[in-house]
């Protein structure tokens, strides 16, 4: 047996007394002490709650479960160099708040919230207005993304987004992929492009991502 | 807030400091009170002995996982 697993093994066996427990239960009740597992969880939490990002988000969304996901959204970025990591929390927002949640979350997770808002205030014309255009494309997050899948192929995602996009009329409609998916967008945003007639396109590309801003172009000219 | 860490704590420990609570356990399982498998309480999986943590607010037990964690400071603040 290796010295380093020696150690855990002691570790593993740290026993509390009856008195300790006792102790530390009169803490807790007293809201005097907290009980943790992994300390670098709680940090990478913490980290989140108190970024610039997080504040700001607090300050114009005041739907609580938005909020909870945009929150979500951020810890998964937080997360997102670690692959199975990334991929156990994606699975218990999935359970708990359906596709709908998940994208929500992408949608701050990859930075598109933050693009999509400095867009947005080009077009608003007051705080309540932007809050409320926030709110709405959250809330609505189909009508306003689409988060390409592996299993997709082009001409899918174009009948989609032209789909979605007479439908609703998004001002500001967005398409994502990652991984082989951005690949996909990347070589095909010609075609894309041609089938939206009524937007601008403005892109983002990354290492390993590829986020497809389209603008509505009677909006953005007025 | 004095934080103490279960992870190196053992089993038997653990499961001693959840009966002070008024809480039980399986061997694996966090149960409540009623003897039934303890939800995290933002995601509904069953709470393992082995990667729970305990916070203020009520006696809240959760999985320790990142997103719990963070939902936990969304509902309750800052508490550490």
């Amino acid at each position: 047996m290796s010295s380093e697993i020696i150690k855990d093994t002691i570790e593993a066996s740290l026993e509390f007394s009856k008195q300790q427990i006792v102790n530390f239960v009169k803490k807790f009740r007293d809201r005097k002490l907290a009980f943790i597992e992994d300390e670098k969880t709680i940090e990478l939490a913490k980290e989140q709650y108190e970024s610039g990002e997080s504040k700001f988000y607090h300050r114009y969304i005041h739907d609580k479960k938005l909020l909870f996901l945009v929150g979500m959204g951020l810890t998964l970025r937080k997360v997102e160099e670690n692959a199975e990591k990334r991929q156990n929390l994606r699975s218990k927002l999935f359970n708990k708040y359906k596709v709908e949640g998940l994208h929500v979350a992408e949608f701050v997770q990859n930075g598109i919230l933050n693009r999509y808002n400095s867009i947005l205030l080009e077009l608003v014309d007051s705080i309540e207005d932007l809050e409320k255009q926030i709110e709405n494309v959250l809330k609505n997050i189909e009508k306003y993304s689409l988060f390409v899948q592996g299993r997709d192929r082009i001409g899918e995602i174009i009948r989609r987004t032209i789909n979605i996009t007479d439908s609703h009329s998004p001002t500001i409609f967005v398409i994502s992929g990652e991984g082989s998916c951005a690949k996909l967008l990347g070589d095909n945003v010609k075609k894309i492009e041609d089938s939206l007639k009524r937007y601008s396109l403005e892109k983002i590309s990354t290492s390993n991502r590829e986020i497809l801003f389209f603008k509505l172009s009677s909006i953005l000219n007025n | 807030m004095e934080i103490v860490s279960l992870k190196n704590v053992s089993l038997n420990s653990k499961i001693l400091l959840l009966k002070e609570l008024g809480y039980n356990s399986d061997g694996e399982f966090v149960l409540d009170k009623k003897g039934n498998k303890l939800l995290d309480r933002y995601f509904d999986v069953p709470v393992r002995v082995e990667n729970m943590v305990i916070l203020p607010g009520s006696e809240i037990i959760l999985d320790d996982n990142e997103l719990s964690i963070s939902a936990y400071l969304e509902e309750f603040g800052n508490v550490f």
